[in-house]
């Protein structure tokens, strides 16, 4: 479903809605976030490229990897670098996060060291004041050219750096501004669900509106030592991996997809769920132990019961079975009450009946008018 | 019509200052021995519109919501603090909250909204309209009706005008309302209407403030009564930066419910139970008078809809895990034949629940 995903934040919003946000999710046991996070980031860049989105760019806030790193991956599309700049703007917070370089070469202890980037790259250099990332995004976001409205798509690689910087809430201060400009047609960030508390990412998948996560596929348990097999064996599954998407609709439901994806030289590919069982949706559901529906061999059990009643609905002569005497007749199907009553027969056992007024005659002290007294 | 409305006031006063406390009689159904004697007329006359008795010398407000009203025996109870806990994968919360909040205008009941967003009265601009079509046909005819019948004043209030009073009672404590339209412009002109934002507040001090002082404007023991309502949507919310300082919001609501114990008004306050710590969540749970969650279901759930009918027009499902005890000690006799119901919004009527 990363094509569908792609699609929404290709489309956008509607007119008074708050931008989509999508989350990439990934753990330490399944780290391919980073490759989705690049594959939808290259969609995003053909539909634009193509005309084929309401956006008119991207910009990108780049704060774990380099913008090379990005320069090299749209040259690798077969993305011309320096035309990108009408569409492609990058907020470099990775060179120099906090400003200590700066500072540096200020002193005119170091040289400018900052490789030459193609692409237009803005510097940031203090991650920890997020009003200011806002208005440097909001700022590149004004210089992508456009006829009409101008709308464009945020990027944020890993959240999770930003997390490093600064708590919480004006991290969700951020992304929820974000959502609500009437300029950012969508946006969408990788986090790494396991350096964080459960609260940090709880509250960030609150601000998104579709969220992506990664998971292991499930490994073939080995307790033996690793041998070249295992090791190809756990390098195949590292590559590989189950997409996990939950999707919050407008009409208020939730909508759950899977995918597998494989990571290969080439990029990523996707493919759709092999076996249904899989899909472990959370099931509202309760899961009930008995089974109302017969199985055969009930079915056959009681079709045999005789019952005792008057039309026993086979075409045979009425017989009422009370209980005391077994069908003498060999043509009788074995009917299990007639088993155990010839049984009971054989050990002549009789019940003998008490009546309840029988009883009462017991206990001769009290007269039954005394009863009504009381 | 008229009338009556010239002879009703007679009534009204002596008997809202005269609240006997009598011995039960056997055949009053609900509440225990002892309970407040209301006339006869003052129960015939609920002239307060959108508000009605309920048991044990409480008053009603309505949710905006029918059916929710007779889950919870009635609608919110005067003075108390109701929670809804919300799902983060659905707005449902905010659907209670139009609903609410659009039914305290119609019936011109002053309203404060609070909410984490930068500019909450765009949220007014949701908020659905009554359907009135049906409902006002209805009423014409019935009072051309009564101008052609002639009983004499006094016995009419045990025959014909009484039901028809009911109906009108009815249809004026909790309207149904149209998601499709919003709230027209004359139901906010001449309103108390005050929206305000959490996002920037460091701590929640001045919101109390504000709280106090439109709470007093609405206080108890006084003839004149109109209901207010106040709609807090998520305090928990992330982006505030109160929202870490557990403690803080903790305060403010056990002091926004003391607050609201001495006055005529019903707040209610949606928080994200899974964005705060479990010791929090059952603190703020605790404090509720009334509880509810609503909850999210699954899309193209095959099991669901098998087991569930109309699960196609259903959105979500609303619990109801405490209803407000006031002046009573056991609970209330409630219609709640189901606890949890589901909730479907069609697009023309507000929230109906089976």
């Amino acid at each position: 479903m990363a094509d569908w995903i792609c699609r929404t934040l290709r489309d956008g919003g509607l007119e008074g809605e708050h931008a989509p946000a999508l989350t990439i999710n990934d753990t330490i046991s399944c780290p391919l976030g980073s490759f989705v996070f690049d594959h939808i980031l290259s969609q995003l860049s053909s539909f634009i490229c193509s005309q084929k989105s309401h956006s008119n760019g991207i910009v990108l806030v780049a704060l774990s990897r380099s913008p090379l790193y990005y320069e090299q991956l749209l040259k690798g599309k077969g993305y011309d670098v320096v035309s990108s700049s009408t569409w492609f703007k990058v907020l470099d917070c990775y060179t120099d996060p906090l400003g200590w370089k700066s500072k540096l070469v200020e002193s005119g202890n170091i040289g400018n060291l900052s490789p030459r980037s193609s692409v237009t790259v803005s510097l940031c250099k203090n991650v920890k004041d997020l009003d200011e990332l806002l208005s440097s995004i909001l700022e590149l976001g004004k210089e992508l050219s456009g006829d009409g409205r101008r709308r464009f798509v945020v990027a944020i690689d890993s959240v999770s750096e930003m997390l490093r910087h600064t708590s919480v809430s004006p991290v969700a201060a951020l992304l929820s501004n974000l959502r609500s400009h009437d300029e950012v047609s969508s946006l969408f960030w990788l986090l790494h669900s396991d350096l964080h508390e459960t609260r940090a990412t709880a509250a960030l998948e609150y601000m998104s509106s579709m969220k992506a996560t990664i998971k292991q596929m499930v490994q073939p348990v080995d307790g033996h030592k690793a041998n070249s097999e295992d090791i190809s064996l756990m390098e195949h599954y590292l590559r590989r991996g189950k997409l996990c998407v939950h999707v919050k609709r407008r009409n208020g439901r939730v909508r759950m997809m899977f995918e597998e994806l494989h990571v290969e030289k080439s990029g990523i590919k996707f493919t759709s769920v092999s076996s249904e069982d899989e899909i472990t949706a959370q099931s509202l559901v309760p899961k009930v132990q008995f089974n109302l529906q017969l199985s055969e061999k009930e079915r056959n059990d009681r079709a045999k019961v005789v019952l005792p009643f008057e039309h026993q609905g086979d075409g045979r002569t009425i017989q009422i079975y009370d209980g005391r005497k077994s069908l003498n007749d060999g043509k009788a199907k074995p009917n299990p009450l007639l088993y155990y009553n010839s049984r009971k027969k054989k050990k002549k056992k009789r019940f003998h009946c008490l009546r309840v007024s029988d009883d009462r005659r017991i206990d001769s002290n009290k007269k039954p008018a005394d009863e009504l007294k009381s | 019509m008229q009338l009556f409305l010239f002879v009703f006031p007679f009534y009204c006063s002596s008997s809202e200052d005269i609240h006997q406390l009598k011995y039960m009689a056997a055949n009053r159904p609900r509440g225990g021995s002892f309970s407040r004697n209301l006339s006869a007329s003052s129960t015939g006359v609920s002239h307060i519109p959108g508000l009605k008795h309920g048991p044990n010398g409480t008053m009603f407000l309505s949710s905006g919501i029918p059916d929710l009203d007779k889950i919870l025996g009635g609608g919110f109870a005067l003075g108390s603090l109701v929670m809804v806990m919300e799902d983060p994968e659905a707005p449902h919360h905010m659907l209670l909250l139009r609903n609410f909040m659009s039914q305290g205008l119609v019936h011109h009941q002053p309203l404060i909204y609070a909410s984490p967003a930068k500019d909450p009265k765009g949220f007014l601009g949701t908020l659905p309209n009554p359907m009135a079509s049906k409902d006002d046909k209805s009423r014409v005819h019935e009072t051309e009706q009564e101008k052609g019948l002639r009983i004499a004043w006094q016995y009419k209030k045990y025959f014909g005008e009484q039901n028809s009073e009911q109906r009108d009672g009815k249809s004026e404590y909790c309207s149904d309302f149209d998601l499709r339209k919003p709230l027209e412009r004359h139901f906010f002109s001449g309103q108390h209407i005050d929206c305000v934002s959490l996002r920037y507040s460091a701590d929640l001090a001045t919101f109390r403030e504000r709280c106090s002082s439109f709470l007093s404007q609405v206080p108890r023991n006084i003839g004149n009564i109109t209901g207010g309502r106040i709609a807090i949507q998520s305090l928990c919310s992330p982006q505030c930066e109160y929202s870490n300082e557990e403690w803080e919001m903790l305060s403010f609501v056990r002091s926004l419910k003391s607050l609201l114990r001495l006055s005529n008004a019903v707040a209610i306050i949606t928080f994200p139970p899974s964005l705060v710590s479990t010791t929090f969540s059952k603190r703020m749970q605790h404090l509720a008078d009334t509880l509810v969650s609503v909850k999210a279901i699954p899309d193209e759930d095959k099991e669901l809809a098998k087991l569930l009918t109309g699960y196609q027009d259903m959105v979500g499902l609303l619990s109801v895990h405490k209803v407000a005890r006031i002046n009573t000690q056991p609970l209330l006799a409630v219609e709640l034949y189901a606890s949890s119901g589901s909730c479907s919004v069609s697009s023309k009527t507000g929230p109906t629940f089976s």
